[in-house]
C-alpha cells in the first residue's frame, strides 16, 4: 500500500513563504484563499523571545474529519492522501466545519474579482484586470490554466483544500510546495516504503504533528526548530 | 458580464491566443531560447516552454526561468545552470508574476492635459501614440540643445541591466549633459567606502559562508533581504550546521530570530559594539598572528588596555621604514617592534581608537552587556579566518556610517579572514564587453554642455562623494531635489528617467513633491502610474525586465561571478517598450528625423554587432546587438573569459548563465589594492582622498569633518571607529527612536500593488497581512495606552504618516520599528487605498525619515535611527 507524507523541517526553513506563493501559482489558488499557509509564533519578553514560522498545509489525516462528515463522498483518502474530488463535491460546507484545523475552505467567487473587473485607475491609460487577462488569454493571466481551468470554472460555493499537488505526483514530479522551497526544507514519499527518503528520516528523527491531541493522524510531519 | 460568463469568454479567447513570443532572431544564428520541456523536474508538464531570464528584485540579480504557456509567463523558478543562486530562488523572483500582470500597468504613452502638478491633483492624462510623445519629447531636447542649454536636461535610471550605457550614457554624452544619475547612492553605495578604505575592493563582498565557523551579522538578513537571498536561504542551514551565527540588529529580524545570538543593539551604536570588540581581540591577545603579525618579542603590548609609547612611535617608526612598525619597548636598548603582515597601521588604530573602548563602555552606549561583548569577540577570533563579520546597509546608510562599516569590517582584518577559507571573499573578474567610444559623435553643443559641474552637487565641499576610491565621483541622487528646489548649481529644466519612483523612495520624499514641479518638462518611463509619474508630462510605458525585454545582469553568489540574460519570453502587454534598447533607438530617430543625428548615428554606426559586424537597423536587432556586444566574453570563444565553456550565443542564450570559476582564496594578498597594498587599519587610502579633497578646497581635513556631520578629528579620520549616531528630532519632543527595515518580499520596492505581497506581508516578522504597522515594545504601547491596530500618527521633524500600532516584544523599549514597503499614494489599485484621491495604505517612511546622508561616499543616511518620532493615537 502506497502512503504518502511530508516532512517539514523547520530548522532548515526561513519562514520566506516561497512555498504559499509557489502554491498559489501551481493551483491558481486565489486571492484571500490558501491550500499551503503559515503560522507565526512570538513568545517571550524582550530580549529573550522567539519569534517561530511554521509552514502548515492540510494535513492530510488518517483519521481525517472532513473524510468522515462529507455526505457525498468528495472528501476520500487515495494513497494516504485526502483528495477533494470537485466534480462530487456538492458545496454544503460540511468537511470545513469538520476540520479542526481549518484548513479546507468554501471557495468564494470573488477570489478572482481582480480580473474580471473593468476599473482603469487612468481611463483610456492604463490597464484593468480584465483587460490583462484578455490580452493574455487567460482568465487568471499567470494562471495555471491547464491544471486548473475546470475547478476555476466551477461555480463558486464548492470547497477547496490542499491536494497534495496530485497532478504534479502522479506525473512523477514533486508537490509544488516542496519543488520551490529554497531552503529545501521539504521531503516527502511513500512512508511504506522504507527505502524512501521520507521513511527514512521519520525512522532517525524526533517528528511532531499538528495538534495531535486532536486525533486526527496527520501524515503532515515536522522536524527540527525554527 | 457576470463573472462566469467572462471566464468561459476568456477560456474561448485563450484557445485562439498566438504561440509565445519567440527570442528575437535578426542576425546570423538560430534562436536557441526556447527549449521543449521534455524532463521538468517537479513542474506541470504541457505546452510550455522554458526560457531563460534575470531576477532584478533586489541587486542579487538571480538567473531564472520562465515558463511559458501559450504566450503567458505561468512560472519562475531558479536557471539550474546557474552556480551563483543554483536553481534556488527566493520568493522575491515569484512575486514577478504578479508584476507582468498587474492590472494596473500603463499600455499607451500618456500626455499630461492639467499643468498643475502635486499630489492628489489629477495630471489628466490622456493616452498619446508613440509617434506623437516621442515628437513633443525630441522638440523639447532640441530646443535645449538649440539655446545652449542641453545640461539642463537630466536623465536618471531606477532599476537598470547591463546594457544601461546605452540609454543612459549614450544619450547624455552625445546630447550634452553631465547629468546622468541612478539610485544607486540611496541604496548601499555607503558600504563599498567603508570596505574600500580598508581593504581596497570598493564593492560588495562575498562570504564563504560553508566553510566558515563564526558570523557576526551587522543588520544583515540575507534570508529575507538584499544580497544573494536565494542563496542564503538554501545554504543557512548548512552555514548553520558548522557556524555560530550572530545578528546584530535593533530588531528580531528572521536571520536574528534563527541565529544562535540576536544582539538587541541601540540603532546607530555599532561602531561602539565593534570598536570594543577589537579592543578585547588585542587587549586578550586573541589577533590573526599569521595575518596581522605579532610584537617582535611575542608580548602583548596591547595587554595593558593602555595607549602605546608614541615618542618612541616617531623614533623607531621612522627607522624601521615607516607604518608597519611600531616600539613597544621602553627603550632603544631594549626594542619591541610589531612585525605587521599583511596588514597596516593597527598600533595607531589602537592608540586613535580602541584602547580605551572597553566593554563596560560599549555596554553603556549599545544596551548589549559587557559580558556578551567579551564573550562574542573571544568566540568571533578563536575561529581566526573562518570568522566573518558581514556588513550591511543597516551599518552603513547612517549619518555617520563609513566609520561604523569600517569598525564593522575591521574585525575580518584582525582575524585574517579576508579573502581566506570561511572567510569574506571578493567576486571573480567578470568580463563584459562596452561601448565603442563616442567622441566623434559629440558637437561642439556637446562639448559645451558636458563641461558644466554636475547638478547634483556630488562636487561640492561637504559631499566627498568617493566611488571606487575617488572623490567627487559618486552621484547624489537625493541631492538632485534639492538641487531642483534651489536652481543651484543651475535650474534643471528637463528630466527623462526610467524605472525610479524617487518622490517615494527617497528619505524626504516631500522635497520631490517640491522639486519635480519646477522642471519644465519631466518624461517618466515606468510600468506604473507611479508617484513620480503624478508629476510627468509624459509617461512612457516600460517593458517587464524578466518577461519583455533585451538585458542582462552580472553579480556573484556563492563564490562565483556571473553574467545572466534577460530575453524577451512573452507577449508584450499593450504597447510597452524596453527603455534601455527600444525607447534610445526610436528617440535617436525622431531627433534624427528633425535634424539631429548623433545619436542615430552612433547606434546605427558603433552599436554593431559584435560577431558578424552587421548593423542594427530597426530597434529590436538594436536591443539583442547590445546584449550581444555586452555579453560576448561569456559566449564567444575568441574572446573567453575562464569559467563555462560556452561556444555560442544561441547556447548562451539556451544556458542562460555563464558561470566564472570559483573564486579562489588568497587572491590578493601580495596587493589588496590599498595604498600600502595592505589591509589598512589606518587607511592611508581614505587619507590620501580626503586630503586630496581638501587640498582641492584649500582647507583641512578638521573642517571637512565637520562640514560633513562628522565627530572624528585628526588622526581618528583615518581609522575605523565609534561615531554617537546623529538623530535628528528633540528627544523631549520625540520619545522614540526611529528605525526602518526591508521586506522580504520587497523587489526594490516595487512590489505594494501585488496581491501576493499584502497577503504574505506578515512573513516579515511582527508585520500584518494587508497593512503597515508601528512596532512598538509592549511596555511603550500600555505607556502611550495603545493596543494593537489603534491607528496612530508617526511624527518626525520631516513629517507624519499614519499607521497602525502593533505591541511587540522584537525591539526594545524607546526603539520603534517599521519596515519600508508601503504608504503609497499613486502606484496601483493596491498598493493605495485610493488612488483616485491619493490616499495610501499604510505610511511611507520616507515621508518622516530627514533627507539625510553619509556624506563621505554622498549616500542616503536612513538606518542608524537617524530621526527620533512621537506618537499619538489618530482619533
Amino acid at each position: 500500500m502506497t502512503k504518502y507524507a511530508m516532512l517539514i523541517d523547520l530548522g532548515k526553513c526561513v519562514g520566506c513563504s516561497a512555498c504559499q506563493i509557489a502554491c498559489k501559482i501551481e493551483n491558481t489558488v486565489g486571492e484571500g484563499h490558501f491550500y499551503s499557509r503559515h503560522e507565526t509564533v512570538m513568545s517571550g519578553t524582550f530580549p529573550k523571545v522567539t519569534y517561530r514560522y511554521i509552514p502548515t498545509m492540510c494535513n492530510h489525516c488518517d483519521n481525517a474529519a472532513c473524510v468522515a462528515a462529507c455526505p457525498v463522498g468528495a472528501q476520500k483518502k487515495v494513497d494516504g492522501l485526502t483528495i477533494h474530488d470537485d466534480a462530487a463535491c456538492i458545496g454544503c460546507g460540511a468537511c470545513v466545519a469538520a476540520c479542526p484545523y481549518g484548513f479546507t475552505m468554501m471557495r468564494d467567487p470573488k477570489a478572482f474579482d481582480e480580473f474580471a473587473s473593468t476599473d482603469e485607475l487612468i481611463e483610456g491609460c492604463t490597464s484593468s484586470g480584465a483587460e490583462v487577462a484578455k490580452e493574455s488569454g487567460a482568465p487568471v493571466p499567470y494562471g495555471n490554466f491547464k491544471v486548473t481551468s475546470e475547478s476555476l470554472l466551477m461555480d463558486a460555493g464548492k470547497s477547496e483544500k490542499c491536494n497534495f499537488c496530485k497532478h504534479l505526483i502522479d506525473a512523477g514530479d514533486d508537490p509544488y510546495c516542496v519543488h520551490m522551497c529554497p531552503a529545501g526544507a521539504r521531503i516527502w514519499g511513500d512512508v511504506e516504503d522504507p527505502e524512501s527518503d521520507i521513511a527514512k528520516a521519520l525512522a532517525d528523527s524526533d517528528v511532531s504533528v499538528s495538534h495531535p491531541e486532536y486525533g486526527t493522524s496527520p501524515n503532515v510531519y515536522y522536524v527540527g526548530k525554527f | 458580464m457576470d463573472r462566469r460568463t467572462f471566464l468561459k469568454l476568456s477560456a474561448a479567447t485563450c484557445g485562439a491566443a498566438a504561440l509565445a513570443a519567440q527570442p528575437l532572431a535578426a542576425f546570423a544564428e538560430a534562436p536557441g531560447a526556447v527549449e521543449d520541456v521534455s524532463s521538468s523536474s517537479g513542474s506541470s508538464k504541457g505546452s510550455g516552454k522554458w526560457v531563460m531570464s534575470s531576477c532584478q528584485g533586489c541587486t542579487s540579480n538571480c538567473a531564472v526561468r520562465v515558463y511559458v504557456q501559450d504566450g503567458r509567463a505561468t512560472k519562475v523558478e531558479g536557471n539550474p545552470n546557474a552556480k551563483g543562486n543554483h536553481g534556488c530562488v527566493c520568493p522575491n523572483a515569484l512575486l514577478a508574476l504578479q508584476q507582468q500582470y498587474d492590472p494596473d500597468r500603463v499600455k499607451y504613452p500618456m500626455r499630461r492635459t492639467n499643468p498643475e502638478k502635486g499630489r492628489g491633483i489629477d495630471p489628466g492624462f490622456v493616452p498619446v501614440s508613440w509617434d506623437e510623445a516621442l515628437d513633443e519629447i525630441a522638440d523639447k531636447l532640441l530646443e535645449l540643445r538649440d539655446n545652449g542649454e542641453a545640461h539642463k536636461l537630466a536623465v536618471a535610471k531606477g532599476r537598470s541591466t547591463g546594457i544601461a550605457d546605452v540609454f543612459h550614457k549614450a544619450l547624455p554624452e552625445i546630447y550634452g549633459t553631465p547629468n546622468r544619475f541612478s539610485h544607486s547612492s540611496i541604496c548601499a553605495e555607503a558600504e563599498k567606502l567603508a570596505t574600500g578604505a580598508l581593504c581596497g575592493y570598493w564593492d560588495y563582498h562575498d562570504y564563504d559562508m560553508l566553510h566558515t565557523k563564526y558570523v557576526i551579522m551587522w543588520g544583515a538578513d540575507p534570508i529575507s533581504s538584499n544580497r544573494q537571498i536565494s542563496n542564503a536561504i538554501s545554504q543557512f542551514d548548512k552555514m548553520h550546521a558548522n557556524a555560530k551565527i550572530i545578528v546584530v540588529d535593533p530588531r528580531l529580524s528572521a536571520t536574528a530570530a534563527k541565529a544562535d545570538k540576536w544582539l538587541p543593539i541601540i540603532p546607530g551604536t555599532d561602531g561602539a559594539l565593534a570598536s570594543a570588540m577589537a579592543h578585547v581581540i588585542l587587549k586578550e591577545g586573541l589577533w590573526n598572528k599569521e595575518f596581522v603579525g605579532d610584537f617582535e618579542d611575542g608580548f602583548n603590548y596591547f595587554g595593558s588596555g593602555e595607549p602605546l609609547d608614541e615618542n618612541l612611535w616617531e623614533v623607531y617608526g621612522k627607522y624601521r621604514g615607516g607604518n608597519q612598525v611600531y616600539p613597544g619597548g621602553p627603550s632603544s636598548s631594549n626594542e619591541y617592534w610589531f612585525d605587521e603582515k599583511y596588514t597596516h597601521g593597527i598600533c595607531r588604530w589602537w592608540n586613535l581608537e580602541l584602547h580605551d573602548k572597553t566593554p563596560e563602555w560599549a555596554a553603556e552606549i549599545t544596551g548589549i552587556d559587557a559580558e556578551t561583548i567579551v564573550e562574542v569577540a573571544r568566540a568571533f577570533a578563536t575561529q581566526k579566518n573562518k570568522a566573518i563579520s558581514w556588513i550591511s546597509p543597516g551599518v552603513c546608510m547612517t549619518a555617520r556610517g563609513a566609520y561604523t562599516g569600517m569598525a564593522c569590517f575591521a574585525l575580518n582584518g584582525l582575524v585574517g579572514s579576508y579573502e581566506a577559507e570561511g572567510g569574506v571573499m571578493r567576486s571573480p573578474s567578470i568580463s563584459t564587453g562596452h561601448l565603442a567610444d563616442m567622441y566623434a559623435y559629440k558637437d561642439s553643443k556637446a562639448k559645451k554642455g558636458l563641461k558644466k559641474a554636475k547638478a547634483d552637487q556630488r562636487q561640492n565641499f561637504d559631499f566627498v562623494s568617493i566611488e571606487k576610491g575617488e572623490s567627487g565621483h559618486n552621484q547624489n541622487t537625493n541631492r538632485v531635489a534639492d538641487a531642483i528646489i534651489s536652481g543651484e548649481p543651475y535650474q534643471i529644466k528637463m528630466m527623462i528617467s526610467y524605472w525610479n519612483n524617487w518622490a517615494y523612495s527617497c528619505t524626504g520624499a516631500q522635497r520631490w513633491e517640491e522639486a519635480l514641479p519646477k522642471l519644465e518638462f519631466f518624461v517618466h518611463i515606468t510600468t506604473n502610474a507611479s508617484e513620480m509619474s503624478q508629476f510627468a508630462d509624459i509617461v512612457l510605458p516600460a517593458k517587464h525586465h524578466m518577461f519583455e525585454a533585451w538585458g542582462f545582469v552580472k553579480n556573484k553568489q556563492n563564490l562565483y561571478g556571473y553574467l545572466s540574460v534577460e530575453q524577451p519570453c512573452v507577449e508584450t502587454l499593450f504597447e510597452a517598450r524596453n527603455d534601455e534598447t527600444e525607447i534610445a533607438w526610436a528617440l535617436a530617430e525622431k531627433l534624427r528625423d528633425k535634424g539631429w543625428s548623433k545619436l542615430y548615428d552612433y547606434y546605427s554606426i558603433e552599436c554593431h554587432d559584435a560577431y558578424g559586424g552587421n548593423r542594427p537597423t530597426n530597434a529590436e536587432e538594436f536591443g539583442q546587438s547590445v546584449v550581444r556586444r555586452f555579453t560576448q566574453p561569456a559566449w564567444d570563444p575568441s574572446a573567453a573569459a575562464g569559467g563555462d565553456d560556452i561556444k555560442k550565443w544561441s547556447d548562451f542564450l539556451k544556458n542562460g548563465v555563464w558561470n566564472s570559476d570559483r573564486m579562489t582564496y588568497k587572491k590578493h594578498y601580495k596587493d589588496f589594492g590599498t595604498h600600502t597594498g595592505k589591509f589598512e587599519f589606518y587607511s592611508e587610502t581614505l587619507r590620501e582622498i580626503l586630503l586630496e579633497h581638501c587640498n582641492s578646497y584649500k582647507t583641512d581635513v578638521n573642517s571637512l569633518m565637520e562640514a560633513c556631520n562628522y565627530q572624528a578629528r585628526d588622526g581618528l579620520c583615518f581609522v575605523p571607529h565609534y561615531e554617537e549616531p546623529l538623530r535628528h528630532g528633540d528627544e523631549g519632543d520625540f520619545p522614540f527612536v526611529f528605525s526602518e527595515h526591508r521586506s522580504r518580499l520587497n523587489r526594490e520596492g516595487r512590489s505594494a500593488n501585488l496581491t501576493w505581497y499584502q497577503e504574505f506581508k506578515d512573513s516579515d516578522p511582527g508585520d500584518e497581512a494587508w497593512d503597515d504597522v508601528l512596532k512598538v515594545n509592549p511596555s511603550d504601547m500600555r505607556k502611550l495606552g495603545l493596543k494593537d491596530g489603534d491607528e496612530i500618527v508617526v511624527t518626525s521633524p520631516s513629517g507624519s504618516i499614519t499607521v497602525h500600532a502593533k505591541g511587540w516584544e522584537g525591539t526594545r523599549p524607546g526603539v520603534v520599528v517599521k519596515c519600508y514597503g508601503q504608504g503609497h499614494w499613486a502606484y496601483g489599485h493596491v498598493a493605495a487605498v485610493d488612488f483616485e484621491h491619493a490616499k495610501p495604505r499604510g505610511g511611507n517612511n520616507n515621508e518622516i525619515l530627514p533627507a539625510e546622508w553619509e556624506r563621505l561616499s554622498s549616500s542616503t543616511a536612513r538606518h542608524g535611527g537617524v530621526t527620533r518620532v512621537a506618537i499619538k493615537k489618530a482619533r
